[in-house]
């Protein structure tokens, strides 16, 4: 799909006209260079009511001083989609309320994302010293003095005075190293800011200077928990630009594999979100059933959490004989697995005092910021990329989207206790028909993608992940970014958050389920 | 059925004899106290090993097993590590209360095990005002933890403190209303009487239907006064870390944490002398030669015995249920508990009155 | 109105969830534990065949291999893990001159085991196997030499 070009004068106009024409879903944005052309962005949207999607780009030519105007107050995920371009190209959004670099230090030097990037470590090297907290935001603003003071009043979210704590980044209920800076009043939590880049790596700038088959390496490690989907998305992103049909085979191993790889990350889930939640022992419940499918892949692709399995035109290796049996074993028992985790925690009192009206989050909201996956279904949006773009064998396999109306955290955890079980309905349905034929068709030893755009994407284990690849007709992509799916999810952390308690932070951090190395890439 | 107090006696007498009575009474002092400290300890090991095990047990794992057989050296070598830890002074910590903080929690909690009966005049205070006492000695624990986290200039550790006041506080009137329920049924406060008065049966029996909910709810307050799952707010790991032991190391994290396995002991142990009937062997009129091969089981059997069941209940208890929120344990002890023994109480001194109690 | 939602209703519906999560985790407690005794269960302990542990080369009982220190593997790992030391041989019968393998350098502290190398090798002489008890105190220990 090519992007249209929208003059820069007329894009807010068209943006707007865009959205009340029903373009509601922001899939993902962007950041480009396109060297001597200028710097720019890619917008591709989406019409959750019709399915409809268009890509709209813009290009500021000059390079030094880039301008773009903001759109974070049409679709609200851009607030943070366009601070990382902001990071990483240096692209200011005019109007945007808080134009901060969002994974890099505040006194890193230049923007790595640019074909204009100075490398050399004299400039960036390793800081001892602390980063100071930049708490007072500062938009850009091409407007009157007085808005602007209006502006920063509103913005300055969290000053002095306020009681703050740091949740994170090395704290036990963010899974990750992820911080977050609250503002409380007693128990209640007032304003939070969000700080992410802990453990950012610069997956998107490497891949640069990698070959695909290596590029592909990087994909396990963005999500570990859907390292299956992640390598499908690029596999089938590259498949699909140069143009070769995998087996009927692999498709089948493929879905079977992205399906074990859900029940295995909501298995997590639900474990985590339990031991978050202060209930242990349903902790170590999830994780003893968790270890059965990481069995079967390790005995299947040679790696437990990094697996390695999808290549370019298939899979590494072919399933191992009791395959078939050991997957057939292992949905049986987890069938029975499901009414313990109920017992013990789902149905219990507390669990649902803890959980039932907490963190709302609506469907508008869920679709603006573009929270898709269990938490997306949770809030009632029809969300599931395996139906809304099927892609591998789903659309030949019969399963529901769980849907849930409320938006709370009870029901983002509902959602992913039934999509176990539909994911079990799936594999079950696959499992004896495993067609015979090639794992893998053969494919050139160097794979260089014919120059153009190309874009995949999957249903990871906790949203739509995407992938994106401009090329050049190099055996590196020119630019290459996946989609996210833990960014949107924080990104609504502030909107979920009102008027909630420290303890439902937790419940609400654990029920949305986010992983951090997907939002740092 | 062997009384402890022959001992005693006779040591008393045998000091007496060779000493002036006041210094008598300062040896006697002195080795109570040791003797009571010793065993604080034990138990405190004891509890450790067997929350280990228990916890692994509910959890489909076998707990610690490479130090000693089973593990059973894994509490020698954590205190040894404990003990060999640095005390980290805390900068901007209000030196003096930050090093208060953890022996006021100890020491509530080793004056409330001084009054459990372990066996027929196998107890340390024993007068008649026992109940009081007893409630009085455990409810200034919670002054070391408001310390603790007030005192270690940490947010975290703040945040915990006022939860764990605002917790423990409230749960002290429903243990209140329990222990007063039992005390309304044997009219007195003494606790070597109250054991005594369980002779022909325990007050769980006797009291049948307010005693069973005095009970069960004197389990659920007792659990949130020792500041366990599912009301551990004040340490809420997930939440605040550690809460108010956020900034202790070695042997003063040592301390809140052998007094937290201490509390729970106290807690059961209080349970079952006032509901199981303490050191009474299980007695049921009419089968007397039953009754009599009951006896020939020690009392500190059956009292430890019974502690121990009771402790296993909370554990099981505790490795079962997620933690509640700050404000639902608020309501749950102001709107549902409070009530329900208030109104046990009322109809448990109708039955006194009625006569309606065996 | 809902017995459910009365005051009563809700005290009896919190015991009763309460006590079936009680009656699960009793059963648990008595149910075999899954726990595996790692180091002690060595000999019984399964590691799939496919595990990708360590890098190796495959040598005959002289010491040779199927290594003709061609450097695709060296080229298309993304990490520089592994390293060619060639040198020229002249064949004695023939004349001619041929690249052989002087040395066959790999860094495991390196290596994030994505099977490239293993995948590209034209000859299958390189492999990963199952050795996972990798852990050194020194850094250098984890570079090997492949060849004898």
């Amino acid at each position: 799909m090519n992007p249209t070009f929208i003059d820069i004068k007329e894009f807010r106009q068209h943006m707007e006209n865009l959205r009340r024409k029903g373009m509601d879903f922001l899939r993902d944005l962007i950041g480009m260079d396109w060297g001597d052309e200028g710097l720019g962005a890619i917008y591709a949207l989406e019409n959750t009511a019709t399915g409809e999607n268009i890509q709209v780009a813009i290009r500021c030519e000059s390079r030094d001083n880039a301008h773009i105007p903001t759109v974070c107050d049409i679709w609200s995920v851009a607030e943070l989609y366009e601070r990382e371009i902001y990071d990483f190209y240096g692209i200011i959004f005019d109007h945007h309320p808080d134009m901060r670099r969002l994974y890099l230090r505040n006194d890193w030097v230049g923007h790595p994302l640019r074909k204009d990037y100075d490398e050399s470590e004299a400039l960036n090297p390793i800081r001892m010293e602390n980063e100071s907290p930049e708490d007072v935001q500062r938009p850009y603003e091409i407007a009157e003095e007085a808005q602007l003071k209006e502006l920063a009043k509103q913005t300055n979210k969290i000053h002095g005075d306020q009681y703050i704590i740091n949740i994170g980044p090395q704290h036990p209920a963010t899974h990750g190293v992820l911080r977050f800076r609250l503002a409380l009043d007693g128990e209640e939590i007032r304003k939070i800011d969000i700080h992410c880049g802990y453990i950012h790596r610069g997956i998107e700038k490497m891949s640069e200077k990698l070959t695909y088959p290596q590029i592909l390496a990087l994909t396990d490690r963005l999500d570990y928990l859907s390292a299956h989907q992640n390598r499908h998305a690029l596999c089938m992103c590259i498949e699909k630009a140069i143009g070769i049909e995998v087996t009927e085979r692999t498709q089948y191993i493929r879905t079977i594999m992205d399906e074990l790889q859900r029940i295995d990350s909501h298995l997590l889930f639900l474990s985590c979100a339990a031991m978050d939640l202060g209930a242990i022992t349903t902790f170590i419940y999830g994780f003893r059933d968790r270890e059965k499918i990481l069995d079967i892949f390790e005995e299947v692709t040679g790696g437990r959490l990094i697996q390695n399995y999808n290549v370019i035109g298939g899979v590494q290796a072919d399933i191992t004989p009791d395959f078939a049996h050991k997957v057939k074993e292992y949905c049986k028992y987890q069938k029975g697995k499901i009414k313990e985790y109920n017992d013990v925690f789902t149905n219990n009192i507390i669990t649902q005092k803890r959980m039932i009206g907490v963190g709302v989050l609506t469907r508008e909201d869920a679709i603006s910021y573009g929270c898709t996956g269990g938490s997306g279904r949770a809030s009632g949006w029809a969300c599931d990329v395996r139906k809304r773009h099927p892609y591998a064998l789903y659309d030949k396999v019969d399963f529901k989207e769980i849907i849930y109306n409320n938006g709370d955290c009870y029901d983002r955890f509902l959602v992913r206790i039934d999509e176990i079980k539909e994911s079990i309905h799936i594999i079950e349905q696959l499992i004896d028909n495993i067609p015979e034929g090639d794992y893998k068709v053969k494919t050139k030893p160097i794979i260089r993608i014919p120059e153009g755009r190309y874009s995949a994407a999957v249903e990871g284990s906790r949203g739509e992940f995407g992938v994106f690849i401009e090329s050049r007709g190099e055996k590196s992509p020119y630019r290459l970014k996946f989609r996210p799916m833990g960014l949107p999810l924080i990104a609504a952390m502030h909107k979920i958050l009102k008027g909630a308690k420290v303890a439902d932070l937790i419940a609400i951090g654990a029920t949305l389920d986010y992983v951090i190395p997907d939002i740092d890439r | 059925m062997f009384d402890f107090s022959t001992i005693t006696t006779a040591i008393d007498q045998f000091l007496r004899d060779i000493m002036p009575s006041q210094a008598a009474l300062l040896v006697e002092c002195v080795l109570v106290a040791l003797c009571a400290v010793l065993a604080y300890v034990m138990f405190a090991i004891v509890m450790i090993f067997m929350e280990r095990k228990v916890c692994a047990a509910f959890q489909c794992r076998l707990g610690p097993m490479r130090v000693g057989p089973w593990g059973l050296l894994q509490v020698f070598a954590d205190v040894f590590k404990m003990l060999i830890k640095e005390i980290i002074s805390i900068n901007n910590s209000d030196k003096v209360l930050y090093n208060l903080a953890p022996y006021l929690v100890v020491m509530s909690s080793v004056l409330t095990f001084c009054c459990l009966p372990f066996g027929e005049g196998l107890l340390v205070l024993d007068f008649n005002i026992g109940i009081f006492f007893i409630m009085a000695a455990s409810s200034f624990g919670v002054l070391g933890i408001l310390l603790a986290g007030w005192s270690s200039n940490n947010k975290f550790s703040m945040i915990g403190a006022v939860r764990s006041g605002a917790q423990m506080i409230s749960y002290e009137l429903s243990i209140g209303i329990c222990l007063l329920t039992i005390v309304v049924m044997s009219g007195t406060m003494q606790i070597s009487e109250l054991v005594e008065a369980q002779r022909d049966g325990w007050f769980i029996f006797k009291g049948h239907l307010p005693a069973v909910i005095a009970f069960i709810i004197y389990l659920i307050a007792g659990n949130a006064e020792t500041n366990r799952a599912p009301f551990d707010l004040p340490e809420a790991e997930s939440e605040l870390t550690a809460g108010f032991h956020t900034e202790y190391s070695g042997m003063h994290f040592g301390f809140f944490y052998v007094a937290e396995f201490m509390n729970l002991f106290i807690v059961a142990g209080i349970a079952s002398t006032l509901f199981l009937g303490g050191w009474m062997p299980l007695h049921i009129s009419g089968f007397d030669s039953f009754n009599t091969i009951m006896d020939y089981i020690p009392g500190v059997i059956w009292f430890l015995g019974k502690t121990f069941f009771v402790i296993w209940v909370l554990m099981w208890i505790r490795w079962t249920f997620p933690r509640l929120r700050i404000d639902q344990v608020v309501s749950l002890e102001w709107k549902y508990l409070v009530p329900i023994g208030l109104l046990n109480l009322l109809i448990m001194t109708l039955c006194v009155v009625m006569g309606w109690i065996f | 109105m809902d017995f459910k939602k009365t005051y009563i209703g809700r005290v009896i519906y919190s015991l009763v969830s309460l006590t079936t999560g009680l009656k699960t985790t009793l059963i648990e407690f008595f149910t075999p534990k899954v726990t595996e005794q790692y180091p002690e269960n060595r000999k019984t302990q399964h590691i799939s065949e496919r595990h990708r542990a360590m890098l190796y080369m495959s040598l005959d009982e002289n010491g040779n291999n199927k290594c003709i220190a061609c450097g695709l593997c060296a080229n298309t790992c993304p990490n520089g893990t592994i390293t060619i030391k060639t040198k020229m041989v002249t064949d004695e019968e023939t004349g001619k001159s041929k690249k052989v393998l002087e040395e066959y350098t790999y860094d495991l502290g390196c290596c994030m085991f994505c099977q490239l190398c293993v995948n590209v090798c034209p000859k299958d002489a390189i492999a990963f196997n199952n050795k996972y008890e990798n852990a050194v105190f020194d850094r250098s220990k984890l570079v090997i030499k492949l060849n004898k």
